[in-house]
């Protein structure tokens, strides 16, 4: 009897450290600790339409970039990077009056489309959307994974504004600054920070990826500025319900952060030399989000290493403007997850971490200039700690 | 008494009325940048989006609506209609003006 009770005792131990202080590390594709029931059925059945393949009779197209979700965004598993690369192109024009920058909408931009489907092939002639001779500059744009967007999303405007330093009154040669919608709102999604929240991040992505209308974008893409041609699109719009959105954006947004992998003595000391270095000025290594209607995302730590703001990243990494951004302005990356990349910056020139740090310039140049000045073996723990995150 | 409170009801109620064109129908609304303005054509082009989904749209504008002052850049918000020549704003409000 004493025994039993004794291994009782044990049992609810172990089962107290196994349901909090031992939880297992997430692993990609993973929803968020301690969801509900009801939202994990529906991050469950949002992953289905992530990985719904999409035909022309189902909505896709005519124009579009991939036929689901999960063609670009498939590892190592759905929510993850992969290896297309697309194509935005804009005009600059600083010297316009206004806005200098012209996103090239009236003429199809800033997304220029890589695939067509066979009708508008047949009605155009065309293998792709052309981009018009007004684009100043052709970008190409990898896929990030999208794990901790949600977590993201939940981050108040004033936590990253309270980063922001426009005219660099510290003196320290970094001036963040928000990127801004067209409507006024904080941007943070995408390369260049344009979009102010997930929800029109996802539901954009269904129309300017895979030519899907959905009730929030109704209207298909034009063709160059010019409308869709008769019969080429049979699917009524809009081509998504509602209900179909709503639960692609719960998948997404329940999708966690990938956990840093444990530390080793040698990552211990790159974390040091990234501080040194200075690169965490810009790569914050944690945010905190704030109310949220769902508890797994309320009030919580996100080791995001992102300011979600934009910086002067020098001449050699320019392309595309976007709303406030410049060509040489882009969103400081997060690294959160850059352990399992294979490819490295906004248009995965670098192959190595080392090279993306080398590339680095404008307002990171005295960081990768103290990068570049540590002796070689803090060089390489810097590495080894990007490599846990 | 009467007349200076009518007078007083005119100030108040004249830049509202500038600002309202008829409305025959439902309106739509758009909070986003000033692409274009005509001001002789009439014509107004906001650039609007939802994420990377971006779009202009294009409005005319009657009278007596005021496109005097807006530039490329302001942001603005546009209650507007379709007709069957195309969207016509109702209202016209800018929000901030471009730096």
């Amino acid at each position: 009897m004493m025994r039993r009770v004794a291994a009782g005792g044990i049992w609810l131990l172990v089962a107290a450290l196994g349901g909090g202080a031992c939880r297992r590390p997430a692993q990609p594709g993973d929803p968020l600790p301690g969801l509900s029931a009801a939202e994990r059925q529906r991050f469950d059945r949002g992953r289905a339409i992530f990985d719904s393949v999409f035909t022309p009779a189902t909505g896709l197209g005519p124009l579009f970039n991939a036929d689901a979700c999960a063609e670009c965004h498939e590892d190592p598993v759905s929510g993850g990077t992969g290896d297309e690369v697309e194509r935005h192109a804009t005009a600059f024009h600083p010297e316009a009056a206004g806005r200098p920058c012209d996103e090239l909408v009236a003429l199809g931009g800033p997304v220029f489309q890589k695939r067509v489907t066979p009708a508008l092939q047949a009605a155009l002639a065309i293998d792709s959307e052309p981009v018009p001779p007004q684009a100043t500059a052709i970008a190409a744009r990898t896929t990030p994974d999208i794990f901790g967007f949600g977590l993201l999303d939940a981050v108040p405007d004033s936590e990253i504004l309270a980063y922001a330093d426009p005219d660099d009154r510290d003196s320290d040669g970094i001036s963040g600054r928000p990127n801004r919608f067209f409507d006024g709102r904080l941007g943070r999604f995408g390369r260049k920070a344009l979009v102010p929240a997930l929800r029109e991040f996802n539901d954009g992505a269904f129309a300017a990826e895979q030519g899907i209308t959905t009730p929030a974008v109704p209207q298909e893409e034009t063709v160059g500025g010019r409308p869709i041609p008769a019969g080429v699109d049979p699917a009524p719009d809009p081509e998504l319900s509602a209900a179909a959105t709503d639960l692609l954006d719960s998948f997404v947004r329940l999708l966690a952060a990938p956990s840093p992998a444990r530390l080793s003595g040698q990552a211990r000391q790159g974390r040091a030399a990234f501080a040194t270095a200075g690169c965490d000025r810009c790569h914050v290594p944690a945010l905190h989000t704030g109310d949220s209607p769902i508890p797994a995302l309320h009030h919580r730590e996100v080791d995001a290493y992102t300011d979600l703001l934009l910086h002067d990243m020098g001449p050699e990494l320019a392309d595309i403007c976007l709303g406030q951004a410049t060509p040489s302005e882009f969103r400081t990356e997060p690294l959160m997850g850059v352990r399992r990349m294979a490819r490295f910056l906004h248009d995965g020139r670098a192959t190595t971490l080392e090279q993306a740090i080398e590339l680095h310039a404008g307002e990171a140049a005295r960081s990768r200039d103290r990068f570049r000045a540590l002796p070689a073996e803090q060089r390489a723990a810097l590495v080894a700690f990007l490599k846990t995150l | 008494m009467t007349r200076s409170l009518l007078v007083s009801l005119f100030i108040i109620a004249a830049p509202v009325a500038a600002a309202t064109a008829q409305q025959p129908g439902p309106a739509h609304k758009v909070e986003g940048a000033v692409r274009t303005v005509n001001v002789r054509g009439r014509a107004l082009e906001v650039t609007t989006g939802v994420g990377m989904a971006l779009r202009v749209v294009r409005l005319q504008v009657p009278a007596p609506l005021s496109l005097t002052g807006l530039r490329p850049g302001d942001l603005v918000r546009v209650t507007y209609g379709a007709r069957p020549g195309g969207y016509v704003a109702y209202t016209i409000e800018r929000v901030e003006r471009t730096p």
